[in-house]
């Protein structure tokens, strides 16, 4: 009967307990949201720097991590491949060459980190055959030797993305019923070349109303850009001996991922191409990378490989990658803070609410008192009190944070205005929240112990009541 | 037999600026089964005599004993035990708790003795059907009179089985009809249950009632006269 008065207590005053419910609610529900966002954010940036960017595993020279010069190559690599073939739970693995070059169209030049690689194998451990950009040719293969992969934004910087407003895409515009206004407008702007995005932006907003640019802007800009694929591209590289040599690559391809930074500074080639122009006889390997069915045999596999590898390095993405791992590493402590603060409000929030119920109930609890309830009972039913009123807030949020999350976590939170920055530091513009479940009990522990933290007050409060006294409020 | 004893008792208040001697050595017993009416003019120390027996306050001097337990000597969590097995309150302005019904009111006290759930139920329709409450038991103290609540009030001062009532003015907020049927239980149940009752009251009617009249002033027991009730 003490529970079911604790819980008739909480609704004596509806309207005050209803209040104090929708914050507890609003609280959960936007903790468990922004958890889920940076979750979501966490696993993707982790994902991606695993399967598009370094793998598990990788195995260099001890030198080249610090120095990545051409003749640093991965040593005694037979005895390794072996060992790493004899592996459990492997998914893939690869080697390549990789060096630091030159990449030169007569417009511009970037400077790049040239990967030779044999295209199906990368297939096995690399994502990037899948991140393809729309009417951006394909991914490389060993038939065109002479193929060079570049990423969206090395075009942009090379001048090899433009935007370009022709008579079939203004046809495909009214196909995409687009009306005759806006078409009208984009004719001024028809066979002229923009080079970057911005500049075509700038064009289009000149043009445009900022109505007419929500409604259109996104279907015109993607329809006007233009890759220019087959493109040539020189890359220059050094050879052993430091003596520049040049070769030339056709672009069939653009890739983009959520990493800019990635993306810029990496380029594509078969293994083979790259070895005649550095002109050895045999191909370099600079790199060899080991994706595993899970991360949890990481430790074990590098533990492994270093006991083999003599004067080679073994790195695991979390040496590689170390903003990710950080990341990684640090969601448990964003857990503390964003949940701490949010429950650090509300247990001031329960706490006013529970003292204002005790003063109102001055004379109740002293007639308890009086008639025998003794401090550990009373102690309980406030505590209860604060345990129903901080649970139903805390049930409520979780279930409607769980439901938005699910739901968002399906349909991803595009921050459009935001993309380009995010991505620059290898975020996704479109993040995917997600909700674990370690995640719902630790913010279901979290909330009973404030709720037992924010009943001690008010139910010491109630302790040192005096029964005489209680009894003669009014 | 006595029920309950006070020898030389004395409260004493001291504040600040003045001293007050709210009870002063008072010495009285209390027989089983009486009827006993406590009486005087307004701050003339009735309400503490009442929490002094009740043991909700401590004497400053002077032992009070009930069922030859000295209350001095028990701690604070053993008092408040001994007033849940020993003593039945009736408060003035009849303190239920608003949230539980009749029935819940007149068990919550049974339950604070752990008792278990089928005794307390039978107990409390029993207690509630003699105080002429059997059709009103699943009310809530919201929707019954000032009477019916202080009916169940009493009720629930019976449902410990306690060696004495203890009614701190019952009436002062009741109408004439209302008094006369609540001193009608009261003297119902002294009389059939050999309950003991002791009352302060300001009320004549109430006065005539009772079987002993304790009159005090100044903290002092002014007379202490038995008396044939009034009907």
């Amino acid at each position: 009967m003490i529970l079911s008065l604790a819980w008739k207590n909480v609704w004596r005053n509806k309207k005050r307990s209803l209040v104090v419910i929708v914050a507890v609610t609003l609280g959960i529900i936007s903790g468990v949201l922004l958890i889920g966002i940076m979750e979501g954010w966490t696993r993707q940036r982790v994902n991606d720097a695993i399967y598009n960017e370094v793998s598990h595993i990788q195995i260099h020279d001890q030198e080249y991590i610090k120095n990545e010069e051409i003749d640093l190559t991965v040593s005694n690599p037979d005895k390794i491949i072996r060992s790493i073939d004899s592996l459990q739970g492997l998914s893939g693995w690869v080697q390549r060459s990789k060096i630091v070059a030159m990449a030169n169209t007569p417009w511009a030049n970037a400077g790049v980190m040239i990967y030779g690689v044999d295209p199906e194998k990368e297939k096995q451990v690399t994502g990037i055959h899948k991140k393809i950009v729309q009417a951006g040719g394909r991914y490389i293969d060993a038939e065109h030797p002479g193929d060079i992969l570049i990423s969206d934004k090395t075009a942009e910087i090379l001048k090899l993305k433009q935007y370009f407003v022709t008579d079939s895409i203004l046809g495909e515009l009214r196909v995409e019923k687009v009306p005759e206004t806006v078409l009208t407008k984009l004719e001024t702007l028809k066979n002229i070349r923009f080079r970057s995005p911005g500049d075509f932006r700038e064009a289009l907003r000149k043009e445009f109303s900022k109505k007419e640019l929500d409604r259109f802007g996104l279907l015109i800009t993607n329809k006007a850009l233009d890759y220019r694929i087959r493109n040539k591209v020189q890359i220059t590289i050094s050879d052993q001996e430091g003596t520049p040599i040049q070769g030339i690559f056709r672009v069939c391809g653009i890739f983009k991922t959520t990493n800019t930074g990635f993306d810029q500074a990496t380029v594509f080639v078969n293994a083979p191409e790259l070895a005649k122009l550095y002109g050895g006889n045999t191909i370099l390997i600079h790199e060899m990378a080991i994706l595993l069915n899970s991360i949890d045999d990481v430790d074990d596999v590098k533990e492994k490989l270093s006991r083999i590898s003599g004067d080679n390095s073994v790195s695991t993405w979390k040496e590689l990658a170390p903003d990710a791992a950080m990341m990684n590493d640090f969601m448990i402590v964003y857990y503390f803070i964003f949940v701490g603060i949010i429950l650090l409000a509300l247990a001031f929030g329960i706490i006013n609410t529970m003292l204002m119920a005790i003063l109102e109930r001055t004379k109740e609890l002293g007639m308890l008192m009086a008639i025998g309830m003794n401090r550990r009972r009373i102690f309980k039913m406030i505590m209860m009190e604060t345990i129903f009123l901080t649970f139903i807030g805390a049930a409520a949020g979780m279930l409607a944070g769980w439901a938005i999350t699910e739901a968002l976590g399906k349909t991803g939170i595009r921050f459009a205005g935001w993309g380009e920055g995010f991505e620059a530091i290898g975020f996704a513009a479109r993040v995917y929240p997600v909700m674990t479940i370690e995640f719902l009990l630790f913010t279901t522990v979290m909330v009973i112990i404030t709720a037992i933290i924010s009943s001690i007050w008010p139910a010491r409060k109630a302790l040192k009541l005096n029964p005489v006294e209680a009894l003669r409020t009014v | 037999m006595k029920v309950l004893e006070l020898k030389d008792v004395n409260k004493i208040y001291n504040s600040s600026m003045v001293k007050v001697h709210a009870v002063n050595d008072v010495t009285l017993d209390f027989a089983e089964a009486e009827f006993t009416a406590v009486v005087g003019p307004s701050g003339s120390g009735k309400t503490t005599l009442l929490n002094l027996i009740g043991g909700l306050d401590m004497p400053t001097t002077g032992e009070i004993i009930i069922g030859g337990t000295n209350l001095s000597r028990l701690s604070s969590s053993q008092l408040i035990d001994f007033r849940l097995n020993n003593i039945g309150f009736v408060f003035q302005s009849y303190n239920l708790i608003p949230v539980l019904t009749a029935l819940e009111n007149v068990e919550f006290i049974m339950l604070l003795q752990d008792k278990p759930k089928q005794q307390r139920q039978q107990r409390a329709i029993e207690l509630l059907t003699q105080v002429g409450l059997a059709d009103k038991i699943h009310k809530r103290p919201g929707e019954l009179s000032g009477g019916e609540q202080q009916r169940v009030a009493v009720a629930r001062a019976l449902a410990s089985k306690p060696r004495f009532i203890l009614a701190d003015e019952p009436t002062a907020n009741l109408d004439t009809k209302s008094t006369e049927n609540l001193l009608d239980i009261m003297e119902h149940l002294n009389h059939e249950e050999s309950m003991t009752f002791i009352f302060s009251t300001h009320d004549a009617r109430v006065v005539q009632k009772a079987h002993r009249v304790v009159t005090i002033e100044d903290g002092k027991v002014k007379s202490d006269i038995e008396q044939h009730p009034h009907n």
